[in-house]
């Protein structure tokens, strides 16, 4: 069984030139240990923002990641207009709001899809990613863009939200509810899933907290915190809606968080396309911003983003700090991953919803008996996962 | 008592030393300065009296003259404590916070590639966040960091 | 051209095989290419596949800025693909670096490392524009 995984890859052993995104040590089929290497992406962003000026910086952080592109806006503007004391109209935090919460509908249906495609379940795959496309559509009709919709501005949001749009919206957040009625039943119920799902990942409270997890991971230990909840911003502090969390401590109860938080996300559209206020959308933002510093926080699909500005009386930032859910929740990774089997690599992983890019470098495999090392990329170990499962009974093609 | 100020005192009411470098700068955002020598008394009184049970992250700048230092502590209650020390440029050495926080880990190790900055007792690991083959000495996030002197050293 | 170039030209706009990688991305135009492969706009049905290996694709879809640390690995993987092998750059970062141009992890457009037989930009790219850039690209296959 052991030798069916073993591919080695090119005619150079890749490690020597590229390290791996994940090396896990195997004793037989068990995990003893892991060590990941990130930086794969690094662009080097926070020194860009430096040498260039506020109004470019919005579109530089919006692409930070092009899953939650208006997170990164909205938190860096929320830092800018603090520094500079500019008070947002209502209706500009409304709408920041709304857009936010159809990104993390678009974020989260698109996590379903990947985690289901991680254990085998593509018509789970085709089927949230069809129901994603209603979303998509929305972002485009009110934003211009499917993704990276340059909606902020710093003092407001830049294009206004027409009433007539309204019912069209409330008609397909309505289909979408019913579709996640449909998954939470598919999570909850459907055997083959909750096999795959359960015991996998597990991390008690207090090691999440230690360990540094934020958003649907933390709270599927236990851990009651939200950013929206606890340090609201844009229209927040104005909505009603539920903080999910979940004691199944694995995998399992990230996916039920996340399903449940969709139902969240649809309450707040309804409440907030009913008591948006009218009003301008806008004010006016100096282009020099004066010394000081602020620290914003937003509640990203993935957990708590972060954003330090520091500004120094010029047109560009002195220091921008960004720190991602992803890169909180990746140190907790190492920790869920031991006891583990190799299978249960491909949806631990997932279940803390990383970037596409994590998952897109190679994986080393060191057998800690055999005293020997190979070099796997991701599909492979999909693969080897789903037809691990299959011998043991669990299969999504029955 | 706002839930801020109170915090504030028992800072100050624990480190003397603390009075007038304790800054709430507005709802669920407080700012201090401590010296090197004393900032993990600080952090471990917030994390067992004050409960800033969980690290955001560390935040290095470069202030030209001294490298600053950012630990940033999150209540669960929303309230965030922004703990800031600084070091010599000339020798920027710290100690890793890793033995309080586990998770100051990874940003720890971005203070050492972006900054050159040595952490002191950080667990052995994989370097963050840059490859292998980045020149050494040369640190993106200085002031004085220029892209120029970067294709300079490398063999193309 | 000759005869079974021609037929290798046909089988190959008939059904092209596709490795898609990521240089580096912020994973838009990523996720943009894989919703590409969903019901709504099915790629599939023009016969393009998505393959794992480099050694059996005629089409490499490239997205991102190509950071320090993949550049090597996106040299490997051309040199792996068996002639003839085309290389479309998706989304802006891929044609020129897009936002991240200048940045001092990044060497720029995938052209900067390997030859590019289509730009496809857009950030990021639509299902639409990619569907309209590979099949732009086959129609030019067809007129060698």
């Amino acid at each position: 069984m052991a030798e069916e995984f073993r591919v080695p890859i090119g005619p150079q052993h890749p490690a020597l030139k590229e390290p791996a995104s994940f090396s896990i040590a195997l004793k037989g089929e068990k995990i003893i240990g892991v060590d990941v290497r990130l930086g794969y992406n690094h662009r080097g962003i926070e020194k860009a923002c430096e040498e260039r000026t506020y109004i470019q910086d919005v579109y530089l952080v919006e692409r930070i990641c092009g899953i939650c592109s208006h997170a990164h806006s909205t938190c860096f503007v929320q830092a800018v207009e603090e520094i500079a004391g500019i008070e947002v109209p209502k209706r500009a935090l409304y709408i920041r709001s709304l857009i936010a919460e159809l990104e993390r509908i678009h974020s989260h249906l698109l996590w379903l899809g990947v985690a289901a495609h991680e254990i085998g379940f593509d018509t789970l795959l085709m089927f949230t990613w069809r129901d994603r496309e209603i979303v998509m559509d929305v972002l485009a009709e009110l934003t211009g863009n499917r993704v990276n919709y340059g909606i902020n501005a710093i003092g407001g949001v830049r294009r206004d939200m027409g009433k007539d749009k309204i019912p069209e919206i409330l008609k397909r957040i309505n289909v979408l509810e019913e579709r996640t009625k449909y998954y939470i039943e598919v999570a909850t119920q459907e055997t083959t899933v909750v096999n795959r799902l359960s015991g996998v990942g597990k991390v008690k409270k207090d090691d999440a907290l230690k360990l540094g997890a934020v958003g649907p991971t933390a709270r599927a230990s236990g851990i009651a915190r939200d950013v929206r909840k606890y340090d609201p911003y844009a229209a927040y502090n104005e909505l009603s809606f539920d903080l999910i969390t979940d004691d199944h401590n694995d995998v399992y109860g990230r996916t039920i968080v996340r399903v449940k938080e969709l139902i969240e996300s649809y309450k707040m559209i309804r409440q907030i396309l009913k008591d948006m206020p009218d009003g301008p959308i806008a004010v006016k933002a100096p282009r020099k911003i004066p010394a000081g510093e602020a620290v914003s926080r937003y509640e990203a699909p993935r957990g708590e983003l972060m954003h330090y500005v520091k500004a120094n009386g010029t047109d560009k930032p002195e220091r921008v700090k960004v720190r991602t859910p992803t890169l909180a929740n990746i140190q907790a990774v190492k920790h869920m991953l031991r006891e583990m089997y190799l299978a249960d690599v491909p949806i631990v992983v997932a279940a803390i919803d990383p970037c596409f890019s994590c998952t897109d470098r190679l994986i080393e495999l060191k057998d800690i008996d055999k005293k020997d090392s190979s070099v796997i990329d991701w599909q492979r170990l999909r693969q080897y996962s789903i037809e691990w499962y299959r011998d043991r009974g669990i299969d999504f093609k029955k | 008592m706002s839930a801020e100020e109170d915090i504030k005192q028992k800072l100050a009411g624990r480190f003397p030393f603390l009075q007038d470098k304790i800054t709430v700068k507005r709802d669920r955002r407080i700012f201090l300065d401590v010296g090197i020598d004393n900032f993990k008394e600080v952090l471990q009184f917030a994390l067992k009296e004050l409960n800033f049970t969980f690290l955001c992250t560390v935040t290095g700048l470069d202030d030209r003259d001294r490298f600053s230092l950012m630990y940033q502590l999150d209540q669960g209650s929303g309230i965030m404590l922004n703990i800031r020390t600084s070091i010599l440029r000339d020798d920027p050495v710290v100690d890793s916070i890793t033995p309080i926080f586990p998770n100051a880990d990874i940003y720890e190790r971005e203070l050492v590639d972006l900054f050159g900055i040595k952490v002191k007792g950080l667990p052995k690991g994989e370097r963050y966040p840059l490859p292998d083959d980045w020149p050494a000495g040369q640190y993106p996030l200085r002031k004085d960091f220029k892209i120029e002197d970067l294709d300079k050293k490398e063999n193309i | 051209m000759g005869i079974v170039s021609k037929v290798i030209n046909w089988s190959r706009l008939k059904s092209p095989w596709v490795l898609h990688f990521n240089t580096g991305a912020c994973n838009a135009c990523d996720i943009e290419i894989v919703a590409s492969l969903t019901p709504r706009y099915d790629l599939e049905r023009f016969g393009v596949q998505l393959k794992a290996t480099p050694r059996h694709a005629d089409i490499l879809l490239c997205s991102g800025p190509v950071t320090r640390q993949v550049k090597d690995r996106l040299c490997r993987i051309y040199e792996q693909m068996p002639e003839p092998k085309f290389v479309v750059a998706v989304g802006t970062c891929a044609c020129s670096g897009g936002v991240f141009r200048g940045c001092y992890n990044i060497e720029g457009g995938i052209d900067m490392v390997i030859p590019v037989s289509a730009y496809i930009p857009g950030c990021p790219v639509s299902p639409k524009a990619l569907m309209d850039g590979l099949v732009k690209l086959l129609k030019s296959l067809e007129e060698k």
